[in-house]
């Protein structure tokens, strides 16, 4: 199954930020984005929202009781070891809870962030215009719930915006997911 | 854009007031236990010099590196530059308490003991005040040198007088890392004339560059509740927030690293100094400070939305105001007192002189234009968007 795209090509990074908010305000739902270098106003202009970081505070929290539990029982409970007059359960934990911690963390928010986005070794790639990783910045539409005049009505918007060329991709859909 | 603070007579009220109830907790100090006075004064001196240091190390930062977003609030920190000469005044009396701060400077007690013999050529009265005068005038020579070549792009603009405040703040930063290192060598480490730790220096200047940033953006967004500095926007918060935050880490980070040596080395002589912080009475207060400066401002300014929030940041930042006062507590009472004591004198102390520099810097701030109008980099404040 496949499923049409309309796509603008824009030559310079100046233009794409105000180009998406000219989009936008005609009420046109812009799909993606796609430029060969990150741009700031892009992430905020597309209104995107991540929930990532509330994942990431989350295994933070695991982690440091995970590791904490960890300690307590290795040099507490379990094999307690008197050495210098030193309290077993003391401060130097701090160091490897903190490294554990931070290492829990950011290996499961990159698994997370992997399962979400269904990234995997070998998955084939979507390119929309192979030109975005070089040096074009390109904006997606999707065309499939246009009818032909609401799709005259986009293509206007990215030439009024200043696109320099509109295409129109078909894309591969895998139908299980 | 030539808009003065006008200071409304309530501010000034409060700040007679609580300057009153400073003089006040003093005479009472004094009178009843010169002991807990002389410590007092230095707590509270030793508060305010690490945050004017701190804030006017942040305004010299931003000048070696040409930092555009921080150039609509160089008037807050060169406003608290100017409580160095008042700090001056305020330090002074203190030299006449040096026999009863300093363990070092009892001739009796140095007779006896090899290690303050061993010390004597740097930790003896004469040499002690030769640097005390030094410092001062390093610090309010080049501070107010700063002040005056602002004050002059001002009138003048071009970038001339940018190069030049770029220059003296790397001048001021190579002297203030000397200073303020020997500083607190001479007034909080020869407390406990014994001890020594190398890091010292570092782990009080990263105490007070990170609540001098914590005043700083107090005071902006006060000043923007009150209506001026109308420029400040989400993007400012966020800078000032992730400056708070990551120098609440490299607080915690140097605070570790003095301790955890200090731990493992299990040397008598170095852990006679957290012996008493640990154990017994000052114990809440030893976990308080490491918590109050590190965790809570790690933990508050985790999420994005807190850390641009105005009010949010108005609690935050007090809070953390609070925990430097008892990082600095930490610091001398026990060396000094033994006992923890917590009354009239220590917060009527405190609050003399919060209304003291509250007023000083107001008095600055109203006296010139609140935005550096010249500043080459200004535009860039104005139109911040986050990086």
């Amino acid at each position: 199954m496949t499923k049409t795209n309309i796509i603008g090509v824009y030559e310079d990074e100046d233009q794409i930020v105000e180009a998406i908010h000219q989009i936008q305000d005609k009420g046109i739902k812009i799909k993606d984005v796609f430029t060969p270098i990150p741009l700031h106003g892009v992430f905020e202009a597309l209104k995107f929202e991540t929930r990532l970081p509330y994942a990431t505070f989350l295994y933070g929290v695991v982690g440091t009781s995970i590791t904490f539990a960890f300690l307590y029982w290795t040099s507490v409970v379990s094999y307690p070891l008197k050495f210098g007059g030193k309290p077993l359960n003391s401060l130097s934990f701090i160091i490897i809870m903190f490294v554990a911690t931070i290492l829990i963390a950011t290996f499961l928010t990159f698994m997370t962030f992997f399962i979400r986005q269904k990234l995997f070794p070998g998955k084939e790639v979507k390119v929309y215009d192979t030109r975005a990783t070089d040096d074009k910045f390109i904006i997606v539409i999707d065309k499939e719930e246009l009818s032909e005049a609401e799709a005259e009505n986009v293509k206007t918007a990215l030439t009024e915006s200043g696109a320099s060329e509109i295409n129109e991709v078909e894309e591969e859909i895998n139908t299980k997911g | 854009m030539d808009q003065k603070l006008v200071i409304p007579l309530k501010f000034k009220t409060v700040a007679y007031i609580l300057m009153a109830i400073g003089v006040a907790a003093f005479i009472y100090a004094f009178a009843s236990d010169p002991k807990r006075g002389w410590a007092n004064l230095l707590i509270n001196n030793y508060y305010f010099v690490a945050l004017a240091i701190g804030a006017t190390f942040f305004g010299a930062l931003q000048y070696i590196t040409q930092s555009g977003w921080s150039s609509g609030f160089v008037r807050i920190h060169q406003g608290i530059a100017n409580f160095f000469p008042v700090l001056l005044v305020l330090m002074i009396p203190l030299l006449f308490g040096i026999y009863s701060l300093y363990h070092w400077s009892h001739h009796d007690a140095v007779a006896h003991d090899p290690i303050l013999q061993h010390k004597e050529p740097y930790l003896n009265t004469p040499f002690f005040i030769i640097r005390f005068a030094i410092y001062f005038a390093v610090w309010i020579g080049l501070t107010q040198l700063l002040r005056k070549l602002s004050f002059k792009e001002d009138l003048e603009g071009g970038l001339r007088y940018f190069e030049k405040s770029e220059f003296y703040s790397k001048v001021y930063i190579f002297s203030l890392a000397l200073t303020f290192s020997m500083a607190t060598f001479d007034w909080i480490m020869s407390i406990d004339a014994h001890w020594f730790s190398t890091i010292f220096a570092i782990r009080n200047f990263a105490m007070g560059f990170q609540h001098a940033v914590v005043l700083i953006t107090l005071v902006a967004i006060i000043l923007n509740k009150m209506g001026y500095l109308p420029f400040l926007s989400k993007y400012h918060l966020k800078d000032f927030s992730k400056y708070i935050f990551i120098l609440s880490i490299i607080w915690g980070y140097t605070w570790f690293s003095q301790y955890i040596l200090i731990w493992y080395a299990n040397i008598p002589e170095e852990t006679i100094y957290y012996v008493p912080r640990t154990q017994g009475e000052f114990t809440p207060l030893f976990y308080t400070e490491l918590a109050v400066n590190w965790l809570f401002p790690f933990l508050a300014l985790m999420s994005g939305k807190v850390s641009t929030n105005k009010n949010a940041l108005l609690i935050i930042t007090s809070i953390l105001l609070i925990g430097q006062y008892v990082d600095v507590y930490m610091q001398v009472t026990v060396g000094t007192l033994h006992h923890l004591n917590i009354g009239f004198i220590e917060i009527g102390g405190f609050l003399g002189f919060v209304g003291l520099f509250a007023y000083v810097l107001a008095w600055s701030l109203s006296r010139k234009p609140l935005v550096a109008k010249n500043h080459p980099l200004l535009n860039e404040c104005m139109e911040h968007h986050g990086h």
